[in-house]
């Protein structure tokens, strides 16, 4: 059975089709990268998998168990934690208050508890050790993405959906983010990546598909998605390279 | 000098019931992103309830006190069911009409079933007050003062160092990532409610003894509080405060100085001032780096 599995997702926003039918999977200890341009149904796949979309039609199933029509809140309890585009760090709550909500899916733990696997996350996110005191909203967006990462780490994932970490950033802050999603990884975490940066994306991947305009168009390898021509056209090529 | 003394003391107190009232306009704003225009009528409510408990049914006054708040503890939460709750998904005009139209009700419902006599409720302690120096201190007020200091400090511990005070809070900043966490939304946007008409009505209570208990009370109360929020900075809680006592400092003196039938007048015009020239209010910045 497959730690997650979608089955021809529609998810409608009014009359337009965002999503239209896409089914992949998930298996456990994987990361898989979910591919495709601006407006091809990437978040909004996330989004209904995390509870914040409700699909028209289709099953969205965590080990053999439908997902569908739970609210966010009871998703993340059952292990699918979500770090959403735009990084989404509380602007009036410190860098480790911030951290530390992100284990409010988890019961019966202590106020202490959190506050110690807080400080150990430093471990994993060195640069914003230092910012620990400081209020979420004066971080550079590269610190807001690890503080990010890291409050959704703290949820104790099944799996982390992780939604286009390199939106917005410098190439040299890219490179940081996804040396700890390699690390991530490493430590066993199944990850399910949406990115535009096909380069960066596949770069950590098992497998990946790609979205166009709703629909899954591709699958495969790394390997098996860079050697098709058209895919290369048109994710790996020119936009690709330049973000 | 004496005068001043003696009117300071005075506009801190009343100052105090408009920093409680704008304490709850705040804390709902912050987590609905909505203005709740029945928050007066909390007090209001409040201070009806506490002369039901304390002086027809002849309870304890802190006996009475006790259950009033209970009282506004349950109206908070059917509230935030009937008024807030079937609207969340919506923009915030239908919200605010709501709470309109709530507020409406809640007064003509009170007018309904008690009618449009005002009552007497008698203050906490058999000692009206005492010389302290020149400065005669009124116990009602003392006591207004010690509970909304008492009460800020309170919220000040809860929000800073407890998890769920940062919830609270969380919730309050981003609703949608809040419940991405696992967070409870709803049940935090309940426990708001709840504590707002609580709050409220501890500011109808206390203030009532020296006002009459009235229907109107509530409007004229909330105007004011509306006037502090504004003054200290929209969603700002400290801006709420010192807005709040800053107003009742100004129309006591402002009465005593220059005219008592304008008394009122002066709340607003420091309000109006304020909308020309620093609409953002005092603590405004901080409200516009969240927005």
């Amino acid at each position: 059975m497959s730690l997650l599995e979608l089955k021809s997702i529609v998810v409608r926003y009014g009359e337009i089709e965002a999503v239209d039918g896409v089914s992949l999977v998930v298996e456990a200890g994987e990361v898989v990268t979910l591919l495709g341009s601006n407006g091809a149904g990437k978040s909004t796949t996330l989004r209904a998998i995390s509870g914040l979309a409700k699909p028209a039609s289709g099953d969205i199933l965590l080990e053999g168990q439908s997902i569908v029509g739970l609210r966010p809140e009871e998703i993340v309890r059952r292990g699918i934690a979500q770090v959403p585009e735009g990084r989404r760090v509380f602007p009036g709550l410190s860098v480790r208050e911030n951290i530390m909500l992100g284990a409010s899916n988890r019961r019966g733990l202590k106020k202490s508890e959190i506050r110690r696997e807080a400080d150990e996350m430093f471990d994993l996110f060195p640069d914003i050790r230092r910012f620990a005191d400081a209020l979420g909203w004066t971080l550079s967006g590269g610190q807001q993405q690890m503080v990010a990462v890291a409050r959704g780490l703290m949820a104790k994932p099944r799996i982390l959906l992780l939604d286009e970490p390199s939106l917005g950033l410098a190439p040299v802050i890219v490179q940081a983010v996804f040396a700890i999603i390699a690390e991530i990884r490493r430590r066993g975490t199944t990850v399910l990546l949406v990115e535009q940066n096909a380069r960066m994306g596949l770069s950590v991947a098992d497998r990946g598909y790609v979205l166009e305009t709703g629909k899954l168009v591709l699958s495969g390898t790394p390997t098996q998605l860079w050697s098709n021509e058209e895919i290369r056209a048109a994710y790996l090529g020119g936009r690709a390279a330049v973000a | 000098m004496d005068l001043a003394l003696q009117l300071l003391f005075t506009g801190i107190g009343i100052g105090s019931v408009y920093a409680l009232v704008a304490l709850g306009f705040v804390l709902i704003f912050r987590a609905t992103n909505v203005v709740n225009f029945a928050q007066g009528e909390f007090s209001m409510l409040a201070a009806f309830l506490m002369v039901v408990f304390s002086v027809k049914v002849g309870l304890p006054y802190w006996l009475a006190f006790i259950v009033a708040l209970m009282g506004m503890a349950l109206l908070g939460a059917v509230f935030n069911l009937a008024v807030y709750y079937p609207l969340r998904h919506r923009t915030y005009l239908p919200v605010i009409i709501s709470t309109i139209g709530a507020s409406i009700f809640l007064a003509n419902t009170t007018l309904a079933i008690h009618g449009p006599e005002p009552e007497v409720l008698s203050g906490w302690f058999d000692t009206p007050g005492f010389l302290l120096g020149p400065v005669y201190l009124d116990s009602q007020y003392l006591l207004i003062i010690a509970v909304t200091a008492i009460l800020v400090a309170l919220q000040y511990w809860f929000f800073e160092h407890t998890l769920l005070g940062k919830k609270l809070q969380a919730t309050s900043q981003d609703k949608e990532m809040a419940s991405l966490l696992g967070i409870p939304v709803a049940t935090m946007i309940m426990v708001t409610f709840v504590y707002s008409a609580v709050i409220g009505g501890i500011a109808g209570i206390l203030v009532a003894p020296v006002l009459f208990v009235s229907i109107g009370m509530g409007a004229a109360i909330a105007l004011k509080a509306f006037a502090a929020t504004i003054i200290g900075g929209f969603g700002d809680v400290t801006g709420a405060i010192i807005g709040g006592l800053a107003l009742g400092v100004i129309e006591t003196f402002g009465a005593a100085y220059i005219s008592v039938p304008y008394k009122d007048g002066f709340a607003f015009l420091v309000l109006i001032a304020f909308l020309i020239f620093r609409p953002q209010g005092i603590f405004g910045e901080r409200v516009a780096e969240k927005a």
